[in-house]
């Protein structure tokens, strides 16, 4: 082991490190469901070490996987036995066109640390995700949704180009319209072509200050006829919603009595503004029907961007960061989206959402051109997530009832969101890319001839089977 | 502890409608099954090494109550608005709780006939429904 280290060490300026000195926390991600141990783990200092650490893999028959912040479920970001590639080492800020309205970032900088770079400037990516933790190569590496999507597509749509290091060994700076094929393999594509070592990304400038209302609904259509009517009408900047327990004491369910809930509908639309201009509350709000208008928030813009981080810190210090998080994350079909309400949310008992919660996300099916998000066709979509925080012990009861969602949703015509908790079988992953299956498999052979980039997730390579659980 | 009843005789279906019509889950889960469509439910089990025959048990239901249960000729029902068929040896693991019926019909093991988003939406119905059925306790034929 010693020697193999030494000997990926002089290759290499980053730092190497053997398997038994790698952080528990590296061998396990936010899912807690896997648990894999790598050989090597490679701390990259540019994009030159990971050219050399996917020539060493080659040579020494070794798979390699990429790690940003680790926030993946699947068996994404983790190793077994191979060379892990700890990406957040390569975070810096390149430089800020301001004209161009561009920023260049190496791919491992979190979205937080470059909004902290960009405040100053008056400038923000048009898409952030609501975890501002996570790396701007791992996002872009699933497509990257947030609540401004429903305007501006996926991250990876907001990209004009990035510097991808291939499985075949090369660096290859691509974008839409240079190298489009590998671009738009790499997007959304798991890392299964190449690793993201530099993108340059499309930023704006916003205004100063947010308002947000807080819309309370008790009917999921109602909530929906607004949404689209929010969607369509161009007042708002971001458009976030849930789907809120409350209580209402215990009936049986398969002969068990559990806690059982009144669901509600909180829906938050949000417009920046400058200080000296506000809103027009009326005007903004004109056709908009909630049960109760409970609340309205006035964030500083870079607040707003943030302003979920408390709730983090709050499920961090309450330990149910570290439970299992099998998040069930799918882009479901308008028109189905009541009937999978109607489905799950009446035996969904609230106590899994502790530390979790219920996304419906409206979304646009229109503004993103990423080959590899899979979506259903429709103009108006719905972002909808179980994102539980389960306590490992309660783990062998909640996967049924998770795989029954995941399994519904896909049944009423949609697509999984990858970042979160899938264990699709082959025909599965058939089913789930549709026309985009050959394509990746053959985008996948041409630039990862070896098939070593990231095993253990989407099965490209027939070789390499999908991972099981060990949680 | 009840004595079990024999699977496929007629007291064996009159039990699995007297569990459906006592059961507050059902009521409240399947108060809008049968509304405004045909609810009424044909479960097919078909014949395999651990059932000589294939046997068609028809469900009268509607608004979380069952009107009617009994064995008819298969492999269709006129009267049904909808069909379960699987072989009976993954019924048995669904009666015996070891597998969902949820996931026995969404990865296809069985067949559904009928508007199957309608069923899908009223998954607790369904749930709730099978939850009965496997409530009757039940002596199931030998394997052959």
């Amino acid at each position: 082991m010693t020697a193999l280290k030494n000997e990926l060490q002089g290759k290499v300026a980053g730092s190497v490190r053997a398997g038994a000195e790698v952080s528990p926390a590296q061998t396990t991600n936010f899912g807690h469901l896997f648990h894999s141990t790598p050989r090597l783990l490679l701390e990259p200092r540019g994009a030159d070490d990971v050219v050399a650490a996917i020539a060493f893999a080659r040579a020494k028959g070794l798979t390699l996987a990429t790690r940003g912040a680790g926030h993946s479920q699947s068996h994404v970001g983790l190793s077994d036995g191979g060379l892990l590639l700890s990406m957040v080492s390569m975070g810096r800020v390149l430089g800020v066109d301001a004209d161009a309205l561009t920023v260049d970032v190496e791919a491992g900088i979190a979205w937080g640390d470059l909004l902290r770079h960009l405040e100053p400037l008056g400038l923000a990516p048009p898409v952030l995700t609501n975890n501002l933790n996570v790396t701007v190569g791992g996002t872009l590496s699933i497509a990257g949704i947030g609540v401004a999507s429903f305007r501006h597509g996926t991250q990876g749509d907001q990209v004009v180009e990035i510097d991808v290091a291939t499985g075949s060994g090369d660096l290859v700076t691509c974008g839409p319209d240079r190298e489009p094929d590998l671009f738009w393999a790499t997007i959304a594509g798991l890392g299964q072509v190449g690793i993201i070592t530099r993108a340059r990304l499309r930023v704006r400038r916003v205004k100063p200050m947010t308002r947000t209302y807080y819309l309370l609904y008790d009917d999921a259509r109602r909530f929906m006829e607004d949404a689209r009517m929010a969607m369509d009408s161009s007042r708002w900047d971001h458009l976030e919603s849930w789907a809120s327990p409350s209580p209402q004491g215990t009936k049986p369910v398969n002969g068990r009595r559990q806690v059982f809930a009144r669901w509600f509908f909180p829906f938050h639309p949000t417009v920046e503004f400058d200080a000296k201009r506000p809103p027009d509350d009326a005007a903004l709000l004109d056709g908009l029907r909630p049960t109760e208008r409970l609340y309205v928030d006035d964030l500083p813009t870079y607040e707003f961007f943030a302003r979920l981080t408390p709730v983090f810190d709050l499920w961090k210090r309450g330990g149910t960061w570290e439970h299992v998080h099998a998040w069930t994350e799918t882009v479901m079909p308008w028109e189905t989206t009541p009937d999978l309400l109607d489905a799950l949310l009446p035996d969904l008992p609230p106590s899994i959402l502790v530390g979790g919660h219920i996304l419906l996300w409206p979304a646009k099916g229109t503004t993103s051109r990423s080959r590899l998000f899979m979506r259903p066709p429709g103009e108006n979509l719905m972002g909808f997530g179980v994102l539980p925080a389960i306590p490992p012990q309660f783990w062998a009861d909640a996967k049924p009832m998770l795989d029954v969602a995941s399994r519904l949703s896909v049944a009423m015509g949609g697509k999984r969101y990858l970042s979160g908790f899938v264990e699709f079988t082959e025909a599965e992953w058939r089913e789930h890319f549709g026309p985009m299956w050959e394509p990746f498999v053959q985008a996948k052979r041409r630039w990862d001839p070896d098939g070593i980039l990231n095993p253990g997730f989407v099965p490209l390579d027939a070789r390499r089977p999908v991972a099981a659980p060990t949680a | 502890m009840p004595t079990a009843l024999r699977f496929g005789d007629p007291a064996w279906c009159e039990a699995v409608r007297a569990e459906v019509n006592a059961s507050s889950e059902y009521r409240n889960a399947a108060a809008k099954w049968g509304v405004g469509f045909n609810g009424n439910l044909l479960l097919a089990f078909e014949g395999d090494a651990m059932l000589p025959a294939p046997l068609h048990l028809f469900l009268a239901l509607a608004e979380g109550r069952c009107a009617r249960a009994e064995f008819v000729p298969g492999p269709k029902y006129p009267e049904a608005g909808f069909a379960l068929r699987a072989p009976f040896s993954l019924w048995r693991e669904i009666l015996e709780r070891r597998t969902l019926a949820a996931t026995a019909i969404l990865t296809g093991k069985m067949k559904v006939e009928g508007d199957k988003l309608t069923l899908l939406k009223h998954a607790g119905a369904n749930r709730a429904l099978i939850h009965c059925v496997a409530s009757v306790p039940t002596e199931f034929p030998p394997p052959r």
